[in-house]
């Protein structure tokens, strides 16, 4: 510690504590894989898709994959159309849309200048046995014949799970990344108020806190799912309903102690405004519960998700979600792939965001225990 | 003191009701309630009435229901009244209609018991209603209303008996889908729960504690760093998501079959002699208590290392070490009894979770226990069983902050609640 104060220059604070998280290698690697792989997630439908990248069809081209990939981004899918019917690219007798695997082998067949450049991994998450003819409960790393084989094999419907496993990963992290960032813009104003104002305004506050907090959130949730189709926004909804509590907790609490220190009482005493002073001045000196609380509500919201989906609470079928897919596991106990393709991909993701949490809390925890003897 | 826990138990009040009150009314404000499930049921042909006329129109197969079986069962679930009047009833602050007959003017009823009425009109259009045997009159216990034509068109009369029954005075109704008072049906579901909860319980307290003292004690160490990394992990993983890949790796399905697949005794129990029985019970548990007290490992584990270790730096400690005392006696006596503080202050929302039980480890495990019973309950909107559950929630979320508090106070003679 002596050695680290000699020789720096002067760093803030905040510095300081992104070095002793780097320090923390397990922490660490552990934010570098996930961003990367959260960021590479965006890119799933040119890497894991059942569409072409590029078709080459009597001199002109065609690429579906990057127009799934911009039909992967909401708002925007409202005005793009995916659909490519098998006739218009020579799959005679498919008007529906078309199968880029078959078609591959067809233009290969035909030796013509036609010709299909399929992703790295050519399989979708949401064909299945009657879009594609897939055949169900395929053991995993087997081919049908002439294909790229099968990572994870295909669950009861012919959808194969290793594709489901990736674009789950991204509806996950994003549901509780949005999720949590809910919780937050509603806990923390709340939060700050209660602590801030005090007296009656707490105790009245606290009072309602206590009965929200009693809400059962998972009954309110599955009687809303019965006469309303559920969806991802309104899903984060639900959750957000009860999630915001403990954070609102954890911000109570910094600003009722910050609040009697000096320099608030001096913004105070040069007439700062409330509002001002509450997120320019208090907010940013009570923001380590809130940071060190992140990966852990990240975690919840996650686990949140997949135990609403593996009730069949969830996200609408066929989005794919590693919850649905454990409960397809739990029905199918002796396919053995069901269950450990979700259970792995759940299992890694959670406890890398714990490791980042834990390592979080360690780069921000100024004490450090001397045990005497 | 005493004022801070009358004070504490004064809040709960206004907290219960408050609660109450918003699940009592979404609840029931929610479309796809019990009576348009049993209406859609009656349509459908396949359902079961509740009284003989319902039952009868619904062997027609028409999607027509006589208006009296309509109002008949909109009466059963209470849906005749407004939703306020109905948490009134169920909270025992209004009058709930126990027994309800239709009877014809002048012509005897038997209400039950042998005991038979005469309803008849009086000339100021209100109804009279008289015992048979001994011409007494029984208004002061049945009363008398109009009620909706019959398919005839025949104007029948009503008596029922009116009582105040309801959660304060508890009574909390009969489950619709069981037809058995809400009470028997949890009390014989509990003990299922509490064998779980409470195994759970001890175990990992007595895991916890003892492993939190040894990393305090070799705090740094590879044990300490190995047995940190292990409990991170089992953090981050749901309970119930280990207990399935307990099941597929033990279950017998794919791999091995060292565990039974769920349930709490073999189909052969009775057979068995007691020291078997124990044994088959002890099987069951197993791979369900794994999956039920993981989580709450890192947490226990952490805050008693945590809190060791944050003891075993204090001055008293370097003094008791000064005056030559032994390391094993500072250890246990002096720091142990400060470190558990924490530890014990926690028991009170644990206790919570050993009466709430886990429905996810219960439709994991197949086991028939109160988390199932809930998780049920909502599925097929038995509103009686839902409210009771909500009541339980909420009694055990309020008082078991309450008692964390009152132990703390217990064993920590500096804490002074105000």
């Amino acid at each position: 510690m002596s050695q680290i104060i000699q020789k720096s220059v002067s760093r803030s604070i905040g510095q300081r504590r992104w070095k002793k998280f780097k320090t923390i290698k397990r922490g660490y690697y552990s934010l570098v894989i996930l961003t990367t792989l959260y960021i590479l997630s965006f890119l799933l439908p040119i890497l894991v898709n059942d569409k072409a990248l590029i078709v080459r069809y009597n001199g002109e081209y065609h690429f579906p994959a990057f127009s799934s990939l911009v039909a992967s981004i909401p708002v925007i899918d409202q005005f793009v159309s995916v659909f490519q019917s098998g006739e218009s690219l020579g799959q005679i007798d498919n008007p529906g849309q078309v199968r880029y695997r078959a078609l591959q082998q067809q233009y290969e067949n035909e030796n013509g200048d036609n010709y299909v450049v399929m992703p790295i991994y050519p399989y979708g998450p949401i064909e299945d046995i009657t879009t594609d003819g897939n055949s169900a409960f395929m053991k995993p790393m087997v081919a049908e014949e002439g294909q790229t084989a099968r990572i994870m094999g295909t669950d009861e419907n012919g959808r194969d799970v290793f594709a489901r496993m990736a674009y789950g990963f991204k509806v996950s992290i994003s549901f509780a990344l949005i999720l949590v960032f809910l919780e937050y813009l509603i806990g923390i104003p709340i939060g700050g108020l209660l602590g801030f104002k005090g007296g009656y305004y707490d105790m009245i506050g606290q009072r309602i806190l206590e009965m929200w907090a009693t809400l059962p959130t998972l009954f309110l949730i599955i009687i809303v799912v019965s006469f309303i189709q559920p969806s991802f926004i309104l899903l984060v909804l639900l959750l957000s309903l009860t999630a915001w509590i403990p954070i609102t907790t954890y911000i109570r609490a910094e600003f009722y102690r910050e609040k009697s220190k000096d320099y608030v009482a001096a913004a105070i005493s040069i007439g700062v405004p409330t509002w001002k002073i509450m997120f320019k001045h208090i907010l940013p000196n009570s923001l380590v519960p809130v940071i060190t609380n992140f990966p852990f509500a990240v975690v919840a919201g996650i686990t949140a998700l997949v135990a609403l989906d593996f009730l069949g609470f969830g996200l609408p079928p066929p989005t794919p979600s590693w919850g649905q897919m454990l409960s397809t596991g739990l029905q199918n106990l002796t396919k053995w792939w069901l269950v450990f393709s979700p259970m792995v991909a759940l299992f890694t993701t959670l406890i890398m965001i714990v490791f980042i949490g834990e390592a979080i809390r360690e780069a921000f925890d100024p004490k450090t225990f001397s045990r005497l003897r | 003191m005493l004022q801070y826990f009358i004070r504490r138990l004064l809040f709960a009040v206004p907290t219960f009701f408050g609660c109450t009150i918003i699940v009592f009314f979404i609840v029931n404000l929610a479309p796809g309630g019990p009576y348009e499930q049993q209406v859609q049921a009656l349509k459908a042909g396949s359902g079961f009435g509740i009284g003989s006329e319902a039952s009868g129109t619904a062997k027609d197969g028409a999607a027509t229901i006589p208006p009296t079986a309509l109002a008949e069962l909109k009466r059963y679930y209470g849906f005749d009244k407004p939703v306020y009047v109905r948490y009134l009833i169920w909270l025992g602050l209004w009058q709930r209609e126990t027994d309800s007959y239709n009877v014809k003017l002048g012509e005897p009823r038997n209400v039950g018991n042998g005991n038979f009425v005469i309803v008849s009109k009086q000339s100021d259009g209100t109804y009279s209603i008289v015992d048979k045997e001994t011409n007494e009159s029984r208004s002061h216990v049945w009363t008398a209303e109009n009620a909706v034509l019959d398919s005839t068109g025949f104007r029948q009369l009503r008596v029922f008996k009116t009582e105040y029954a309801g959660i304060l005075t508890g009574h909390f109704g009969n489950s619709y889908e069981y037809r058995e008072p809400v009470i028997d049906l949890i009390a014989s579901r509990i003990p299922i729960s509490l064998q779980f909860g409470v195994i759970g319980l001890v175990l990992s307290y007595v895991i916890c504690v003892y492993l939190g003292i040894q990393k305090a004690l070799r705090h740094g160490s590879t044990f300490d760093l190995v047995s940190s990394s292990t409990i991170l992990i089992s953090y981050s993983i749901p309970g119930w998501a280990l207990g399935l890949l307990l099941l597929v790796l033990l279950g017998g399905g794919s791999f091995f079959d060292v565990f039974p697949l769920g349930g709490l005794q073999s189909r052969d129990y009775e057979s068995l002699s007691l020291g078997e029985k124990i044994l088959d019970r002890a099987h069951h548990f197993v791979l369900p208590v794994i999956a039920s007290t993981i989580q709450s490992f890192a947490t226990l584990t952490l805050l008693m290392k945590n809190s060791l270790l944050e003891n075993l730096s204090q001055d008293y400690i370097r003094t008791a070490f000064a005056k030559g005392l032994k390391e094993k006696r500072i250890i246990w006596l002096h720091a142990m009894r400060n470190s558990v503080i924490p530890i014990a202050a926690n028991i009170g929302h644990i206790i919570g979770i050993a009466f709430v039980g886990s429905f996810f480890i219960e439709t994991t495990f197949n086991i028939e226990g109160i988390g199932k019973l809930s998780y049920y309950a909502i599925l097929s909107r038995d509103y009686t069983v839902v409210f009771a559950f909500t009541v339980i929630g909420v009694m055990v979320n309020l008082f078991g902050a309450i008692i964390s508090d009152f132990v703390l106070a217990l064993i920590d003679p500096r804490i002074r609640f105000r």
